[in-house]
């Protein structure tokens, strides 16, 4: 269709207004993890520049510096500033809790997603459609009916607060996804690739090994980052299952006390925790869409 | 598989064919291990509890028969969230598909820079709804927030009344988070929808003289049908079980005035009363696996 010059201008206007909109949210909250104190509560109206950027909420949760030395390296004026409880605002531990976390779940739910994705794609067994329904219908549980129960096995079997409990229960989640994902990837590889290798003597698992994985490889790229992503944002079952275990999202939330809410941390804490979802999410655009509708949409 | 039939040398001693890689079994044994395990083994043990009352002197568990289901049903508390929960998913999904769809056929062309447009566009699926919560927290405070204040100067809302502590306005606040994380992602999937559609049927349409609104009801919208129920249907359950973003925002406050049915369920967990809060989440979970089969097959959607 033909457009009009003035048309398309007003489409590119609006098409970066709307992206703009969305974006400001996330501008918003950076430019607030990097103001001082003063200006993020300043009632008088939005603070957008006029203000000394400040690295101080990132040394303190990033660096583990403590509040107090920065209060006193700003000389008195500062001190009335400090108030809130004794909770510890250095995250260093929480990245790190999150990010074992997120690995090992990853790895865990390719390694079990892989086989049975594989063996979806390409084996014919009585049930095969009820199974994968199955597997499809975990994806529909609500996490609270999960987590309840979850809580008092976990008490049991003493995997309460531990990297491990988290780890099974991210993966139990992420499974569903990464079966249909995969088996959309592995039912693009042709059966003939397989049967050639099967007919040149390779076994069934070296054909699995050496042949058909190899293939897959962008694909299983693409499930690891959102199964990462998934595990690094995840929140109502960390806060649940832990206690001194703090992943990201749940230390965030403890930010928030009774006395004040740290804006300064929680915005840089959580600015943090972004980036790395951010830097993922572009690597992967490509299989965005089928990642997004478990496999059954290709682009 | 017709490989069965060729002959292999046999190792020195021989598995049963189901320990073999020949057959699915040792494919899907430990993913069926782990979910019975943590999938079916919890569900089970909540549906037992959901029949069971805590006695509060001996601190253990008492059979109840139906005691927390009829007290479910009678509890104008729990009707309240289910309500709550149906508007907020309604609601979520109506303002998303609409924006999704709008925003889609904004984005779609190939023209220079729309590319980085598009991409921009799915940053915000990544943001951990927790800190999602946090950032319309943060803009929706009554005091300071950037948003609170350009509504009280453009006079929609009375810096007496801030956004939080109003019923409605607090409902819409929450749902202001969602709108803005997860309407790209019905913008994603409607765009790769129009990428997939074929070019001549819109030909056709343009010498016919069809307008593009015609264009877009007549042949579009129903070309998009199966795209759409896909996103539909995954938004729907997501939406239908949501947490964090009310834990966050307004924790089921004012009152409980904008408790959803998951936020219920985990508010009783934290009262220990753990029967009870089991027997929501089963609510919660029954609800969905009806809703979504009725989906799946009034829609036909196949994965």
């Amino acid at each position: 269709m033909e457009s009009s010059r003035a048309q398309t201008i007003a489409r590119d206007v609006l098409a970066v207004l709307v992206v703009a909109i969305f974006m400001f949210p996330i501008a918003w909250w950076a430019l607030s993890s990097i103001k001082p104190y003063s200006a993020i509560f300043d009632r008088s109206g939005p603070v957008y520049t006029g203000f000394t950027p400040t690295p101080d909420n990132y040394r303190v949760t990033l660096l583990g510096v403590s509040r107090v030395d920065i209060g006193m390296e700003q000389g008195g004026e500062a001190a009335g500033v400090i108030k809130g409880g004794a909770s510890s605002y250095d995250s260093r531990q929480s990245l790190l809790d999150s990010a074992i976390i997120a690995v090992g779940s990853t790895a865990l739910t390719l390694l079990l997603a892989t086989l049975a994705a594989y063996c979806l794609s390409r084996m014919q067994f009585s049930g095969q459609q009820s199974f994968l329904f199955w597997i499809l219908s975990q994806r529909f549980m609500p996490p609270i009916a999960i987590v309840i129960p979850v809580v008092f096995m976990f008490r049991d079997l003493g995997l309460r607060d531990t990297y491990t409990g988290l780890i099974l229960v991210h993966s139990l989640i992420n499974l569903p996804l990464a079966v249909l994902l995969l088996k959309s990837f592995f039912d693009d590889v042709p059966r003939e690739v397989d049967e050639a290798a099967l007919i040149d003597g390779a076994t069934r698992w070296q054909t699995f090994r050496r042949v058909v994985l190899p293939m897959v490889k962008g694909g299983i790229a693409a499930t690891a980052v959102l199964c990462f992503i998934f595990s690094w944002t995840e929140f109502l079952l960390s806060l649940f299952l832990t206690t001194s275990i703090r992943t990201v999202p749940v230390k965030i939330s403890t930010f928030v006390t009774s006395t004040a809410t740290e804006w300064g941390y929680i915005t840089a804490l959580g600015t943090s925790a972004i980036i790395p979802s951010f830097i993922f999410i572009l690597l992967v655009q490509r299989h965005l869409v089928r990642g997004l509708t478990l496999g059954s949409l290709k682009e | 598989m017709s490989s069965a039939i060729l002959t292999r040398p046999t190792s020195r001693w021989a598995l049963p064919r189901f320990m073999t890689a020949e057959h699915p079994f040792p494919w899907l044994a430990p993913i069926t291990v782990m979910l019975l395990v943590f999938g079916i083994y919890p569900l089970a043990y909540s549906v037992w509890l959901s029949f069971h009352k805590r006695n509060v002197v001996s601190r253990q568990l008492d059979f109840a028969g139906l005691h927390q289901w009829t007290r479910a049903f009678s509890d104008a508390r729990m009707w309240h969230s289910l309500e709550t929960t149906l508007i907020y998913t309604f609601v979520a999904l109506a303002v998303q598909l609409a924006l999704g769809i709008l925003i889609a056929l904004l984005l779609d062309t190939d023209r220079k820079g729309y590319g980085v447009l598009r991409a921009l566009m799915t940053l915000p699926l990544v943001v951990p709804p927790a800190v999602t919560g946090m950032m319309f927290l943060l803009m929706q405070d009554g005091s300071f927030g950037v948003l609170s204040f350009y509504l009280y100067a453009l006079d929609l809302i009375s810096p007496a009344q801030p956004i939080l502590t109003q019923p409605g306005t607090a409902l819409a606040a929450i749902l202001l988070a969602d709108i803005w994380q997860w309407t790209p992602f019905m913008v994603l999937i409607i765009l790769a929808g129009l990428r997939a559609l074929p070019k001549e049927p819109f030909e056709a349409a343009a010498i016919d003289g069809a307008n593009g609104i015609q264009t877009f009801l007549r042949l579009t919208l129903p070309m998009l049908r199966k795209v759409i129920a896909v996103a539909v249907l995954i938004r729907g359950v997501d939406l239908f079980r949501i947490y964090d973003y009310v834990y966050i925002i307004t924790a089921g406050g004012p009152g409980t005035a904008t408790e959803t049915l998951s936020f219920y369920a985990g508010r009783i967990y934290f009262t220990g009363d753990f029967p009870y809060a089991a027997t929501l989440s089963l609510i919660v979970l029954v609800v969905l696996i009806v809703v979504s089969n009725l989906f799946v097959r009034l829609f036909k959607v196949r994965f």
